[in-house]
Order: structure tokens, then C-alpha cells, then sequence
């Protein structure tokens, strides 16, 4: 593990879908945020706020879907990833960068044994030893127990917590340096989500892999992750060191704080969020967040999206009013 | 507060799908009273057989044993089927709200249409109160007007939930119905709640959130493989839970709340 030196940099980044009449749809504006090499890394939104697409751009998948990363850096090991081909994308994706997609009860191919499975992602990977030895060693790796059972069953007769394991055990077949996990715990029991989170942070540790981790449940990022992002309409809106996000300095984040119910009083005051996240692309000038904060000035109202304040490695707030949280 | 009279008992009821060696014993011999306004909740994990338990309450399921009563009268009679007259007195809200709600109508239709079922008043008359049920529940009339699609997943639950009010009812089941929704949307839909248990109506919320149980509950069932292993106040359960399960699945919590039951759990 190298520690602070950048493995992943995503600077300015803008992600926009082709619409008709030559019309893009911007649904991504002002994403800022980097990763160190073996750090675990949390990204928080609401379900529309542009987490998943910015897992997107970092694989390489956003071509698939009709849209496209319009602006801003990709660095991966400072490599833009906007500047390269498909043949240059097919040694990075699923290789160096690992994927573990958001439906993990879909997710594994329904007509292929678990050992069949394995084998495939291994196809894609040199090393040494039979495929069968391979594949055990990688389900041993996600704690997976009666392996020679399991190799020999398909996904419907294995648990979601059990599926989503095989899962991770695909994307680490590899051993990439970065695993991107699109909200694995979703649909989940709580028992199995913090299993999960204890394998995830063993991987991280054994492996000395860097792990983003895209989740709406802030009191999960806050336990694990060493840095939190938080994303609202497209944007970058608060990053920092995990210590630091206790004291937010983006009223989002303190909207998003006092809707937790882990750490309510039964039954007592919870906050919620005035109306709904702003429709994708459509955006009113000013703070995206404008509308729905408590702390809106004039000055909030009118020209560009706020950029985040103070450096990239340190606790890094989109508001123009930061000093004033908490005082009002 | 003057002791609550009984609104609804189960009584030692079991479910068993399928027969002979191949019968799975979905709920074993579980009792739990419901009283007049008051919210319960049911927490286990995946096939604990808490949803099944649920749609025994709400009379979508006729138990292999036992029995439910509904202030006083079984429900469940000779031929299984649930007695009409209080059959809408329980209504249910599902944990997938774009799964429960018909895609071809919109918010206002599918209310309204529920609401004419219920309560069999004209066209018209069934629209305002659609509006009003929606209004209640924090839809407007614009957003009243969309399709399942065009909603977020926090405001379809809301509409599955005004179309579960539209029968009036005096309890609500609401099977996970804050797991398919943001951590924002979910604090939106508590808050409802909370104002409906002030308006006198009863909650069973089946979850396996205990952040969620824990804010909206006044007792607490735990169930694992089809038994409650253990039950009692929410607050007792939570700060002293006594059966290992129920520590267990304490300290699986994230954040704050699993934080003690963690510590405690390592002693």
C-alpha cells in the first residue's frame, strides 16, 4: 500500500447523454473528488445525484448508455481515461479497476455454475494453477465456506448475502488496484450488509486494494470509509476526511445528517429535506441546492455553480456561506 | 394513558407451505396482540418469515394453524376466507412501491380508484378524496397526476400508502416499507407515519431496518426462522437485549446506534 500518493483523480468531471436535435442532457457538473491508493473511499447522494455515473466514467461504460464525459480530467495513475480505446479500456476495466454492480441478486449470470462463473472472469487474467484451485482460492478470499459445494450450485440456490460475495470474488479474480462497489448492501439484511462491510475492509487490508463505495445510508460510509463525498444534483458538494465530516460545512450534508435515524430520539424531531432533488439537467442558475436550504442568500440565487473551496486532500465545502453553518 | 383495549390478537398461528418432506414451516406457533393505536414492529432477517406473518395479519394468507381475531371476532372462518365487513379494516403497504402500483395509472387514478372500491362513491367524489388522501401525504395535484415512473421512489411510497388510507382503515401493515427509499425520502415517510399513529391509527411495521423499528415503535417482536426468540418493549429490547439473536442483529447496525451493542457484544 502506498499511502496518499493518487491512484484515481476526478477533476471537473462533466457527464452529459445525447438527446435528440443534437441536445445534450448535462446530468453531471462539477464532480471533485480523488482516491489514494489503498484508501476506501465513500460517495453519498440521493438516488439521482450522479453517483452511479461517475462509476461510469471510471470503467469506461458510459458509451454503452449513450452518454459520455463532456468535461473534466479522468486520472487514473494520471492517465486521462477520456483519451484512450477500447483496446487500451479492455486492459483497465475489470482488470485493474473492479466492478461490483448495484443489483447483486441479478447479478451473477443465472445459467452458469459458480465455478463456470469464476472461470470466466479468471479467463480474462493470467496465473498460475488449475482453474478449479483459482476459483476455490478466490472464494475462500470473499469467505465464502463449503466451497466445493458452492462451485457446483447456480445463483438461485445461494442467499443474496452469498451471491453478492460471489460478486466481489469475480471482480477481485484480477486483483485490481482499485473496486468500485455500487451500493452492495441494497436489498440486503442488516446482519449480511455488515459482513459484507467486514470483507470489504479485510480486502482492503489483505490486498492493499482502494475501494469507492457508493451507498445512500451515511451512517454505513461514516463507519467505514476514510473519506466521505457527497454528491447532490451532479455535484461535488462536500469531500473530506471522514473525522472532519462530523462537523459539515454543506447544509446538504447537515440535511443529510439530521435524517439519520441511527442517531434520532424515538419517535423524536427528524429533519427532512425540503422538496425533491432538482430534476436531472434541469438546473436553476446559482447553487443546485438553492432551493431546498435553509441558509439561501441572494447571492446563492445567481452564476455558476459554487466550486468547492480550499485544496483537494482537505475538507472541501461548494457553499458559499460555509462559516455560517450552525451559526443560524 | 388508560390501558389500550385489544384491536387485533394472533393467536399461536403457524404457516406451512408445501406437504409432506418437502413442508416448510414458514411462521411456528407465533401469539402478539396489537392494541388500539399503537405501533408494533416485527424485525428479523430474510426468511424469518415476518412478511409472512404480515400477509396472515392482513388476511391475504389463511394460516395452516391457530387464529387471527379482529376485536374479538376470528377472522379467519370455515371456509379460511377473511369476514368482509373487516376485511379493509386492515390494509397493507408493499415493499416494492413500483412493484404494487399499476404503471398505467397515475397517482391520482390509482388512489381514486381504490377509493371507490372502498367506499363506493361516484367518480368525482372519489377524485377529491384521492386529492385529499395525496395531499395528506405530501403529493401535490401536479405530481398527483404523474405515472409511477415519473415519481421518485420516495413519492411512489407515499402514493401506495394514501391508496392503503383510502379504505379508512384501522391498521396498517407496512412490510419494509422504507427499503427501497433514500435516507431522506425514508426520514419524509417516518414523519408520516408519526402523524397517522396521532390520528388514532395502529402500525405494524415489518422491517429488518432496526434504525427504523427503533424510531417509530413502541414494542418490538423478534423473529428468526419462524419464531419470536424475543419480545417487549423497543426500548428494553434495544438497551438490553437478552437473547444472543437479538445482540447480534443489534450490533449489525451501522453508525451510532449498532456502536454500543458492538461494545457490548466484545466484553
Amino acid at each position: 500500500m502506498t499511502p496518499n500518493v493518487k491512484l484515481l483523480d476526478i477533476n471537473n468531471v462533466a457527464i452529459g447523454i445525447k438527446r435528440r436535435k443534437r441536445e445534450t442532457l448535462v446530468i453531471v457538473r462539477e464532480a471533485n473528488f480523488d482516491v489514494n491508493y489503498g484508501e476506501m473511499v465513500g460517495i453519498v447522494g440521493e438516488s439521482g445525484s450522479g453517483k452511479t455515473m461517475i462509476c461510469r466514467a471510471i470503467i469506461g461504460t458510459l458509451e454503452r448508455r449513450g452518454a459520455s464525459v463532456i468535461g473534466g480530467e479522468v486520472l487514473f495513475e494520471g492517465l486521462d481515461l477520456r483519451t484512450i480505446n477500447e483496446a487500451k479500456w479492455k486492459t483497465l476495466r475489470g482488470k485493474v479497476i473492479g466492478y461490483v454492480p448495484q443489483s447483486a441478486l441479478a447479478g451473477p449470470n443465472p445459467v452458469l455454475t459458480i465455478e463456470k462463473q469464476l472461470a470466466e472472469a479468471l479467463s480474462q487474467v493470467e496465473g498460475t494453477g488449475s482453474m478449479k484451485n483459482r476459483s476455490k482460492e478466490l472464494l475462500d478470499l470473499v469467505k465464502i465456506r463449503r466451497v466445493d459445494t458452492v462451485m457446483k450450485q447456480y445463483p438461485y440456490q445461494l442467499s443474496g448475502g452469498m451471491r453478492q460475495r460471489v460478486m466481489i470474488a469475480c471482480a477481485l479474480a484480477s486483483k485490481p488496484k482499485l473496486l468500485i462497489a455500487d451500493e452492495p448492501t441494497t436489498g440486503l439484511d442488516v446482519t449480511v450488509q455488515s459482513q459484507i462491510m467486514e470483507l470489504l475492509r479485510e480486502i482492503r487490508r489483505d490486498l492493499g486494494t482502494a475501494i469507492i463505495l457508493i451507498s445512500h445510508d451515511l451512517a454505513l460510509v461514516d463507519e467505514v470509509c476514510d473519506k466521505i463525498v457527497v454528491m447532490h444534483a451532479g455535484a461535488t458538494v462536500e469531500v473530506g476526511p471522514t473525522s472532519s465530516m462530523a462537523t459539515p460545512r454543506h447544509p446538504y450534508t447537515v440535511a443529510l445528517n439530521s435524517s439519520r435515524i441511527d442517531v434520532a430520539k424515538p419517535g423524536g424531531e427528524l429533519l427532512t429535506i425540503k422538496g425533491n432533488p432538482p430534476s436531472v439537467g434541469q438546473w436553476n442558475p446559482g447553487c443546485r441546492f438553492a432551493e431546498r436550504c435553509d441558509y439561501v442568500q441572494q447571492d446563492c440565487l445567481v452564476g455558476e455553480h459554487p466550486a468547492l473551496s480550499g485544496n483537494k486532500g482537505e475538507h472541501q465545502s461548494a457553499c458559499l456561506h460555509a462559516d455560517k453553518i450552525g451559526k443560524i | 394513558m388508560s390501558k389500550r383495549d385489544i384491536l387485533m390478537e394472533v393467536e399461536n398461528v403457524s404457516v406451512t407451505f408445501g406437504s409432506g418432506a418437502t413442508a416448510v414451516e414458514a411462521v411456528k406457533n407465533c401469539s402478539l396482540t396489537l392494541n388500539e393505536g399503537e405501533p408494533i414492529g416485527i424485525v428479523g432477517e430474510s426468511g424469518s418469515g415476518k412478511s409472512t406473518l404480515a400477509r396472515v395479519m392482513a388476511g391475504l394468507q389463511p394460516p395452516s394453524a391457530g387464529a387471527i381475531r379482529f376485536r374479538g371476532d376470528n377472522v379467519f372462518k370455515g371456509n379460511k376466507s377473511f369476514q368482509s365487513g373487516n376485511r379493509n379494516q386492515v390494509q397493507m403497504v408493499f415493499q416494492d412501491p413500483y412493484g404494487s402500483l399499476n404503471p398505467q395509472l397515475n397517482g391520482l387514478s390509482a388512489v381514486a380508484e381504490a377509493v371507490r372500491i372502498h367506499t363506493k362513491v361516484g367518480k368525482d367524489e372519489s377524485e377529491q378524496k384521492a386529492l385529499e388522501l395525496l395531499e395528506r401525504m405530501g403529493i401535490g395535484k401536479l405530481d398527483a397526476l404523474k405515472r409511477p415512473r415519473q415519481l421518485s421512489g420516495g413519492q411512489r411510497q407515499r402514493v401506495s400508502v394514501a391508496r392503503a388510507l383510502s379504505a379508512n382503515p384501522t391498521v396498517l401493515l407496512a412490510d419494509e416499507p422504507t427499503s427501497a427509499i433514500d435516507q431522506s425520502a425514508q426520514a419524509q415517510l417516518l414523519k408520516l407515519f408519526l402523524g397517522l399513529l396521532n390520528d388514532g391509527l395502529s402500525i405494524v411495521l415489518v422491517s429488518h431496518d432496526l434504525g427504523v423499528i427503533r424510531y417509530l415503535t413502541k414494542r418490538v417482536y423478534v423473529m428468526k426462522d419462524g419464531v419470536f426468540v424475543e419480545s417487549g418493549d423497543t426500548d428494553t429490547v434495544f438497551n438490553d437485549p437478552q437473547e444472543d439473536y437479538t445482540k447480534m442483529l443489534l450490533a449489525s447496525i451501522p453508525g451510532e446506534l449498532g456502536k454500543a451493542a458492538r461494545a457490548k457484544l466484545k466484553k
